[in-house]
């Protein structure tokens, strides 16, 4: 299992923080920063009208919420909070949970805990709690960096996000 | 096992069948369908753009264009199979219905015998086969009676 790239985007659709792993680098050609930034844009628009479709087919009596997407070339795993905060993980197709990869439930929810954790334990504490940010204050442009007042370089969110990530079985 | 709808759209993204295939199953008016076979469309190939690796040639095992085959939500799983020609069918089901990939292909097995078959059927218009649904239902009652082997 190997995990391609992770996103955050904020409500009106910015991008907050935004990482490419580096095992697609190989196998890509380098894409230049307007295309990035547009590819950005287009998944969060999907994530908003996916959420909508699912939201009108759901049955009543259960919350709608998009967990995964799976295309032939990876699976898209988001989790929204309820202030419109939307993280977006894309991985591989296929699960390596040990030897046993029989636990295909139980392989689907972990990531949205992985993700609930990386939202309540690493963002809030280590970016929003942080005496410099404000929201509405980070901006990223098409490389991954932060223009605008608050830099995510600032706090150590990255690191951690890298080590958690590294510490899931999942990840390679 | 709920199964909750299906609904088949056309290459260009018109929706030419939808039917629910439980009590659990939300009702939605007809335009809400038109709406929602194009919005899928559309979000199937978009899926398949946005994401940072592509397929060889953007075409999946099957020889199709890739995009979207699954989609799991709170309360909903969502699978989608789509064929050479464009045509896509999806399901949609309740959390641990099992068996919806062969439920699909099976589909299509009736969509090529029935829909197809039928003279006086035309390609991508909506279907109105009675052969067709009846032998929907049939398969969806024989796979919630447990009475349905894979192939």
């Amino acid at each position: 299992m190997t995990v391609h790239a992770f996103h955050i985007f904020d409500r009106k659709g910015k991008t907050l923080f935004t990482k490419r792993y580096s095992s697609i680098v190989k196998n890509q050609p380098v894409q230049d920063a307007e295309l990035l930034s547009e590819q950005r844009k287009l998944i969060f628009g999907m994530l908003f009208s996916l959420r909508e479709l699912v939201g009108s087919l759901t049955p009543e009596g259960e919350s709608p919420a998009l967990h995964s997407v799976r295309t032939g070339a990876g699976t898209l795993h988001c989790y929204e909070t309820i202030s419109g905060l939307r993280m977006a993980l894309y991985t591989n197709n296929n699960p390596n949970m040990g030897s046993n990869a029989r636990n295909l439930d139980t392989s689907k929810t972990s990531f949205q805990n992985a993700l609930k954790h990386i939202y309540s334990e690493l963002w809030v504490d280590c970016v929003v709690r942080s005496p410099l940010y404000r929201p509405g204050d980070i901006q990223v442009d098409g490389n991954g960096n932060d223009v605008g007042r608050f830099d995510i370089r600032s706090t150590n969110f990255e690191k951690k996000l890298d080590a958690y990530l590294a510490s899931m079985p999942w990840f390679r | 096992m709920g199964f909750l709808h299906l609904f088949i759209v056309n290459k260009s993204g018109g929706l030419i069948l939808h039917r629910p295939l439980g009590q659990s199953a939300p009702r939605i008016g007809t335009n809400e369908w038109l709406r929602i076979g194009s919005t899928f469309h559309s979000l199937h190939a978009i899926a398949a753009e946005a994401s940072p690796v592509k397929l060889p040639g953007n075409k999946n095992s099957a020889g199709a264009d890739d995009g979207i085959e699954e989609i799991r939500g709170g309360g909903l799983i969502l699978k989608c199979l789509q064929t050479r020609t464009g045509v896509k069918f999806v399901i949609t089901a309740e959390p641990g219905t099992s068996d919806l990939d062969a439920v699909l292909r099976e589909i299509y097995v009736l969509y090529s015998d029935c829909a197809l078959k039928d003279p006086f059927y035309e390609l991508e218009m909506p279907i109105r086969c009675e052969l067709f649904t009846n032998a929907i239902d049939n398969l969806i009652e024989k796979v919630e009676s447990g009475g349905f082997k894979t192939r």
